[in-house]
């Protein structure tokens, strides 16, 4: 997986979502969600995500898909909350065709691949940098906030209890989480100033990724799959 | 050659009343170590960002006074974590992060990131994941890192608090050899003990502004050891209740005891 | 009487990675202890492992009479009192005296009892002045010393840092120093690691030195911090003021400063005037 091209993966992302919502449910939303959830077994996870949060009795290569079942599961039940079966069906498909499309592309596209795709097309590194940038936020809160939360353990807060005390469990997890991250926000733009992040310099790429024919041809198929399968479905 | 002039130069924070630099005036020249210390909040850090080009472009504030560049400058932050650009597979490729971005071609990234490996003596560590990295490994990836962008002007700020003895003494000596070859250095250092064998030159910073300059046996002057920013040699010396001048170093002490 | 601290024949790996090897040792109350090694030696790992946070493999950690299996870290804050590095991350309170309180609050204690411990942390630490301020208005090395007093404010019987003077200058470790004395004069165990010698002599008693993950020298710091040749191989090198007293001869070769201001007046007022 990992050996696609950025933008094969970004194209994959973006049209199961797309065609879940297009095309009739639940067939066809039951489709893009089964595809989706199937990719998140593929091999080629990043090991930020494995490496965290891993649980006895999943092996490693379905983390990716308990992150995708498990971040979809709350939109079901406020489906079921609101709406007949028939229409939480439909939804909530095309609502896991979205999550699990998101949490996959997240795991299996580097960003550092993302950025060298990037500039090779002709992007400006610093937009480049954005975008994987967001990428790899998730692993890096991830890192700090196991850190915060042993921090916290070992200052007496204790994970079990009420909800009140889990809230304020949240709490004492939570603020230090944001504040710091927010913090080194400013922090963290002054510092890649220094690693020569400018506008108006043409990056060099040194490991562009390959991109046959072959994927290109595939982008262009999935991509006017969309408006193809809206025209079908209007007429 | 001067690389770095600072004349009379001033500078506010934003939305801040009191500056955080007043009046400073310094020179660095080409093949000089100069070493700026001074209490946390004294305006070390906020030097070197100017002299770094990133306050006030970067940081906001307010700038009055001249500042002249002759080289391109690279600056090591003490958080140098933040300088992780968070994308790199391995060690060679965050080094190389920086002339990346630089647009240079490939061959001559090769060439300087393997040379700044070699000099921070990370070879053995090229392939490693940056993530793994301990404190102190990353500090010396993030030094190798800025020296791979060739700058003329070196800007290190606290660059040895993550490392062990070992790691302290491989930079202090690095510095010397990058001196040795024409580069200009400005460090913010607390490692007292450590300046009179590094640098050339001291200015002592307080509440913003220059209050001394000289030779590194300022670090063994006085007023400097009243202010308790004395090397622990001259500290101990003045405390004994011997007269001065005194020794900043054990080998001066050494000698005077003879 | 029982040990504060008592590492067994503790072994430990990430993953295939070794990181200790048959570590023992024992720290009685009161006693200062300073973790010293090369990066990579495994003194972080000892850290955790005293936390409660990881599990050795072979061998125990006691803290007390705990067995830290036995326990999960909230309640080894009963007896331990760790601050890590990056410990400035972990900040969240709209004031840093909420923050140094949250400890004694997490640990139940009653109301009255929580302010005398927060005020007594802040004191320690010259901090009551900062005590209304958020602590992301306050630099970094400030922020250290606001994680640093919500450790003491735990008042437990044992504290374990993790390089608690880094990023900090001569005047704010002095206050470290002062804060650590007073602790262990009333009985608190000190487990400290550091890279910062000169901060270990003076606050520090006794050395236990980590190679490769295994033990390689446990002994009185006066003696161990001005032998040269024996720091080298592992890593490390003299302190200014041990180097000094080797170079110099001075009686007892001190290695902290107020000592060394001694024996350098008398030996001088022996010899005569320099």
């Amino acid at each position: 997986m990992t050996r696609l091209h950025p933008f094969t993966l970004l194209t994959i992302a973006g049209a199961l979502p797309a065609l879940a919502w297009v095309l009739p449910a639940p067939a066809g939303a039951a489709a893009t969600a089964a595809v989706a959830l199937v990719l998140t077994l593929t091999p080629g996870a990043s090991p930020g995500l494995t490496g965290i949060g891993s649980s006895p009795g999943w092996r490693p290569g379905l983390v990716v898909l308990r992150a995708a079942l498990l971040t979809a599961a709350p939109f079901w039940v406020f489906l079921l909350l609101l709406h007949d079966v028939p229409t939480t069906i439909a939804i909530g498909l095309r609502i896991t065709t979205m999550v699990a499309s998101f949490v996959w592309l997240v795991a299996a596209l580097e960003p550092a691949r993302l950025v060298e795709a990037m500039v090779a097309a002709g992007w400006s590194a610093s937009v480049a940098y954005l975008f994987a940038a967001t990428l790899t936020a998730v692993p890096m809160l991830k890192a700090r906030a196991q850190r915060i939360a042993e921090a916290q353990r070992c200052r007496g807060l204790s994970p079990r209890g009420g909800i009140a005390s889990r809230l304020r469990a949240l709490r004492a997890l939570a603020l230090p989480l944001v504040l710091s991250a927010l913090h080194e926000v400013d922090e963290r733009a002054l510092a890649l100033e220094t690693r020569g992040l400018r506008p108006g310099i043409r990056r060099t790429t040194l490991a562009p990724p390959h991109d046959p024919v072959v994927e290109r041809a595939a982008r262009w198929v999935l991509l006017l799959a969309c408006p193809a399968a809206l025209v079908w479905r209007l007429l | 050659m001067k690389s770095l002039t600072l004349e009379h130069a001033s500078f506010w924070y934003p939305a801040t009343e009191a500056p955080a630099l007043r009046d400073v005036s310094l020179e660095v020249a080409q093949g000089e170590i100069v070493a700026l210390v001074g209490a946390l909040g004294a305006g070390a850090s906020t030097l070197l960002l100017v002299a770094a080009d990133l306050a006030p472009r970067v940081t906001g504030g307010r700038l009055t006074g001249a500042v002249a560049r002759r080289d391109r400058s690279g600056i090591v932050l003490p958080t140098p974590w933040t300088q992780a650009s968070g994308m790199a597979f391995t060690v060679w490729d965050e080094v190389a992060f920086g002339p990346a971005n630089l647009g240079w071609p490939a061959h001559e990234i090769a060439r300087q990131v393997d040379r700044a490996l070699e000099q921070l003596e990370l070879v053995p560590l090229a392939s490693r994941d940056p993530a793994t990295l301990s404190g102190g490994e990353l500090q010396r990836v993030i030094i190798a890192a800025i020296l791979a962008m060739d700058p003329g002007l070196l800007l290190f700020d606290e660059p040895a608090t993550e490392l062990d003895a070992a790691g302290a003494q491989m930079v202090w000596r690095l510095m010397r050899r990058l001196a040795g070859e024409g580069k200009a250095i400005l460090l913010a250092t607390s490692a007292l003990d450590a300046v009179p064998d590094v640098a050339d030159r001291v200015v002592w910073l307080e509440d913003g502004a220059v209050r001394a300059v000289g030779a590194p046996d300022l670090l063994a002057d006085v007023a400097v050891c009243e202010a308790g920013l004395g090397t622990s040699v001259a500290t101990v010396w003045r405390a004994s209740g011997l007269p001065g001048p005194y020794p900043p170093t054990v080998a001066h002490a050494v000698r005077r005891w003879r | 009487m029982i040990p504060a601290l008592c590492f067994d024949g503790v072994t430990f790996s990430y993953g295939a990675v070794p990181a200790l090897e048959q570590l023992s040792f024992s720290i009685a109350p009161g006693e200062r202890v300073a973790l010293l090694g090369r990066n990579g030696a495994g003194k972080s790992t000892v850290v955790r492992l005293v936390a409660g946070i990881q599990q050795p493999r072979d061998g125990t950690v006691w803290v007390g009479d705990w067995d830290t299996r036995d326990c999960v870290p909230e309640q080894l804050a009963w007896r331990v009192g760790s601050l890590f590095q990056h410990a400035d991350q972990q900040l969240f309170a709209p004031t840093v005296r909420d923050d140094v309180s949250f400890g004694p609050r997490a640990l139940g204690v009653g109301v009255r009892e929580v302010e005398r411990r927060t005020d007594h942390a802040l004191e320690d630490l010259d901090l009551t002045a900062h005590a209304a301020h958020h602590p992301y208005d306050l630099p970094p090395a400030l922020r250290k010393l606001a994680a640093l007093a919500g450790a003491l404010a735990l008042e437990p019987a044992l504290l374990v840092l993790d390089e608690p003077t880094a990023g900090l200058d001569r005047a704010l470790s002095a206050r470290v120093i002062r804060a650590l004395l007073e602790r262990s004069a009333g009985g608190v165990a000190l487990l400290v690691v550091t890279h910062d010698l000169t901060f270990a002599a003076e606050a520090l008693d006794r050395g236990l030195v980590l190679d490769r993950g295994r033990l390689e020298c446990d002994e009185p710091l006066a003696g161990l911090l001005g032998a040269g040749p024996r720091l080298e191989p592992l890593g490390l090198s003299p302190p200014p003021v041990a180097a000094l007293s080797a170079a110099l001869d001075l009686p007892d070769r001190p290695v902290r400063a107020a000592d060394a201001a001694r024996a350098l007046a008398r030996v001088a007022r022996g010899k005569g005037a320099p």
